[in-house]
């Protein structure tokens, strides 16, 4: 027996284990693989969550904690005000009034966005000469940066030096006014159908993802190409085109794009945005950098964060029969224990 | 909540102390914000060679100088409201700001956000009090009105900012005589000049008569109602009054040049965001801003040839000709280098970059030591000098409330007027509107000021 044996015995099994009492060119002992998942789990998990935490649950919490109060940011005399700024919330015109508008705006961009993209994507899909070309030029209007596309569009839309009353003027047309209301909302809506390339892309994937044989066989038993786009492309479809609704929905209740179409980016700038692109997030920006309102504010951003919560939950439960899985969904542990023998 | 502080961490542990991490991280600054010794230089690092300016653009090249003439470092950020609101919340602002002297000081005073300039003013040899011209009034702020209490920040030029520029050739094509150089026109003079000047085609302005936008609607009817004999703010600068007689006719006189649709207005805006390209490309007849704006009209000889200044219109018999900008800098209260920032404020107020400033035209300098530099080489400058000149015994500083930003006023301008400029709805009915919002935001920052 060596000293080094007898000194483990003695000091107990957690000294026996110590690599630092373990003598020189001892074996190290293996590490488990449980020990070595954990292990690559921190080291892989760890920048992320991190980054979560001080990116996004830090800044969450705080703006909720701002929301109980009446800060503006700037004075020491803020206090807390409980829920008043959410009572505000509910009964503030303004606030409802721009909820409103992003509403009809998401109910009319979404669908619109999503039909136009996949009406693209099964053109581009047919063997057609210059596919690569089309599939280019309809692609790159989603690739130009948001704020110059909405710069192009100010300009082209200027009532008095703008492209657009050009050619009504060179028409014997009577120039319109718009980017103010009533038609900067039409502007906007066009602005956003303008960048479908994005809806186009995925959608375009998607059907590239759909078994030719399919829509062969159905050919062969005499079905109509609309008949075999309804009932085999669409139903294959539906999970790419719920990916679409979801993310849609939530990038269009949060919508900033007026802003840009307005004069300038700015606290003034964007109490400019004419009445009918006066959304929600643009009140958002309006309470807390032109009126200072840090408390309402961040009110203003918890309750737009149950709204899509709330819509995505729904959006979720409807959806439950109209989207189809190709692939099964894996079984539950419980259902895999069973399948498995109850091991 | 208690965490072992012994044992393996696993995994369901390790979200668990971080989600823990995070939560106490929330609350820090909650009691951060409550901190605060009321000291000068708290957090100071004295002697630290580089000053963080708020600036646009167009200024980097003066600091740049300013900063390798006297050994210090510049590091830049570029002039945004929303980004210097953020950084004075987070209590990490820059040293040197630039800013609106007229509007921005009781705001930002009020809330302790601005160092105390006098004792720096003190030490000065090159920024005698004696020397500064009456404008730079506009950063005091004793707690109470502006003008008086301590000197927080100083103006880097001014202009009386109700005064306006014209387009001879548009005048003598329109057939219309040139205004007075010191006789100041009625508004409705200006308005039915401004009618007579527009050119349209097809339902699209070819040329806009004129431009009463100047630097924001509600410093045009601040101006208006002072010109009327009354003022929009109460005594305390607490509340505003749209509905005095006074205030009504501005309001009245700014719908209809709204309606007719002579000049950019809140329900039409200048989609060039300012009004010299519109005025240099020829659409543009009469431009209300103030002395400044020479500054661009003389670096095109054409344009100048063409220019002339006058007096700031009246809508009563009160002859004011106030400054709603009066922009120059300030340093923060929690600036980190103020003696620094100092070193470069004297430097671009006093040094070779104010003299620069005081030829370029751009301004009256806000030294009066500087005045003999003011361009007058060409007739434009010279007939804009004269105009200027006489027009400065009018001048007049109409204070700002504390309790807003102007921002917050102008949006709710922005948000009720086009309604009644589309609409046929009443004066009063808009002026009670106006008031009710307004007064309930003034009162909000109220609160907060105590």
């Amino acid at each position: 027996m060596s000293t080094g044996q007898l000194i483990d015995q003695t000091a107990g099994p957690r000294a026996a284990t110590s690599s630092a009492r373990r003598p020189a060119g001892s074996p190290r002992r293996p590490t488990s693989l449980r020990t070595r998942r954990a292990r690559s789990f921190y080291v892989f998990t760890g920048p992320w969550v991190l980054g979560f935490l001080v990116l996004t649950v830090f800044p969450l919490g705080y703006a909720l904690w701002l929301s109980f109060t009446n800060a503006d940011g700037l004075s020491d005399n803020a206090r807390f005000v409980g829920l008043d700024n959410y009572r505000e919330v509910l009964s503030d015109p303004a606030t409802l009034d721009s909820l409103w508008r992003t509403g009809v705006f998401t109910a009319i961009t979404v669908p619109l966005t999503i039909a136009a993209g996949l009406l693209l994507a099964v053109l581009v899909n047919q063997p057609i000469r210059a596919r690569g070309l089309f599939r280019t030029l309809l692609y790159l209007p989603a690739v130009v940066p948001p704020v110059g596309a909405a710069l192009t569009f100010k300009l082209i839309f200027d009532r008095d030096s703008g492209a657009a009353n050009g050619a009504l003027d060179a028409a014997g047309i009577n120039g319109i006014t718009w980017l103010v209301d009533p038609y900067a909302r039409y502007v906007l809506i066009a602005l956003t159908v303008w960048a479908v390339g994005n809806g186009m892309i995925i959608s375009l994937a998607g059907l590239q993802d759909i078994p030719r044989e399919l829509s062969e066989a159905a050919r062969v038993d005499g079905a109509s190409p609309w008949q075999s786009f309804t009932r085999i492309t669409l139903p294959l479809l539906s999970p790419v085109i719920f990916f679409q609704v979801i993310t849609g929905i939530i990038g269009s209740l949060q919508t900033f794009m007026p802003l840009l179409i307005a004069l300038n980016p700015t606290p003034a700038g964007v109490t400019a945005v004419p009445e009918s692109n006066y959304f929600y997030m643009i009140h958002v920006f309006a309470q807390y950098f032109a009126n200072g309102r840090y408390g309402y504010a961040s009110a203003l951003l918890w309750v737009l964060f149950a709204i899509i919560c709330v819509v995505t939950f729904v959006i979720f439960k409807l959806s439950k029969g109209a989207v189809f899985y190709s692939v099964e969904p894996e079984p539950t542990k419980r259902k895999a224990r069973t399948i498995g023998g109850g091991r | 909540m208690t965490f072992p502080t012994t044992g393996p961490l696993d995994r369901r542990r390790f979200l668990t102390v971080s989600a823990g991490a995070a939560l106490a991280a929330t609350t820090l600054p909650a009691c951060a914000t409550s901190v605060d010794d009321g000291s000068e230089g708290s957090g100071a690092k004295r002697g630290s060679a580089t000053v963080t300016v708020m600036t646009p653009d167009d200024e980097k090249k003066a600091f740049q100088a300013a900063g390798k003439a006297l050994g210090i470092k510049i590091n830049f950020i570029a002039r945004d409201e929303t980004r210097l609101n953020a950084m004075l919340a987070a209590k990490n602002p820059p040293d040197l700001v630039r800013g609106l002297g007229a509007v921005e000081t009781p705001y930002f005073a009020a809330r302790g956000l601005m160092a105390d300039l006098d004792p720096y003013f003190a030490k000065s040899s090159v920024l005698k009090v004696s020397d500064l011209d009456p404008v730079n009034d506009v950063w005091r702020y004793d707690g109470e009105k502006q003008g008086a209490g301590p000197r927080y920040g100083m103006a880097k030029d001014y202009s009386q900012d109700q005064m306006f520029w014209y387009r001879t050739d548009l005048l003598e094509a329109a057939k219309l005589d040139r205004p007075s150089e010191t006789e100041p026109l009625s508004y409705d003079e200006w308005l039915d000049m401004g009618k007579r000047l527009t050119k349209r085609r097809l339902g699209k302005v070819k040329v806009y008569g004129m431009s009463a936008a100047g630097l924001g609607t509600f410093a045009q009817l601040m101006h208006m109602t002072a010109s009327a004999g009354g003022s929009l703010f109460a005594e305390d600068l607490a509340s505003v009054d749209l509905t005095s007689p006074e205030a009504r006719k501005a309001l009245s006189w700014y719908l209809e040049y709204a309606r007719a649709d002579v000049g950019p207005n809140v329900a039409n805006p200048n989609t060039d965001g300012w009004d010299w390209p519109t005025y240099q490309a020829g659409r543009m007849a009469m431009a209300g801003d103030g002395y400044w704006f020479g500054g661009a009209i003389g670096g095109d000889p054409k344009i100048a040839k063409v220019s002339r200044f006058a007096p700031a219109p009246q809508l009563g018999s009160n002859r004011v000709s106030p400054c709603f900008g009066a922009t120059g800098y300030w340093i923060p209260k929690e600036a980190k280098n103020k003696d620094a920032a100092w070193q470069l404020f004297e430097f671009y107020f006093a040094g070779k970059p104010a003299e620069d400033r005081a030829a370029g035209g751009w301004g009256i300098p806000s030294l009066k030591s500087l005045r003999s530099r003011m361009p007058q080489g060409t007739e434009f400058q010279k007939q804009a000098l004269r105009v200027q000149e006489k027009e400065m015994e009018h001048f007049s500083v109409l204070s700002f409330t504390p309790y807003a930003q102007v921002t917050a006023l102008d949006g709710i301008i922005n948000k009720v007027l086009p309604r009644a400029i589309k609409g046929k709805t009443s004066v009063g009915k808009v002026a009670d509107e106006l008031n009710e919002l307004m007064n309930e935001q003034i009162a909000k920052g109220k609160e907060l000021v105590g």
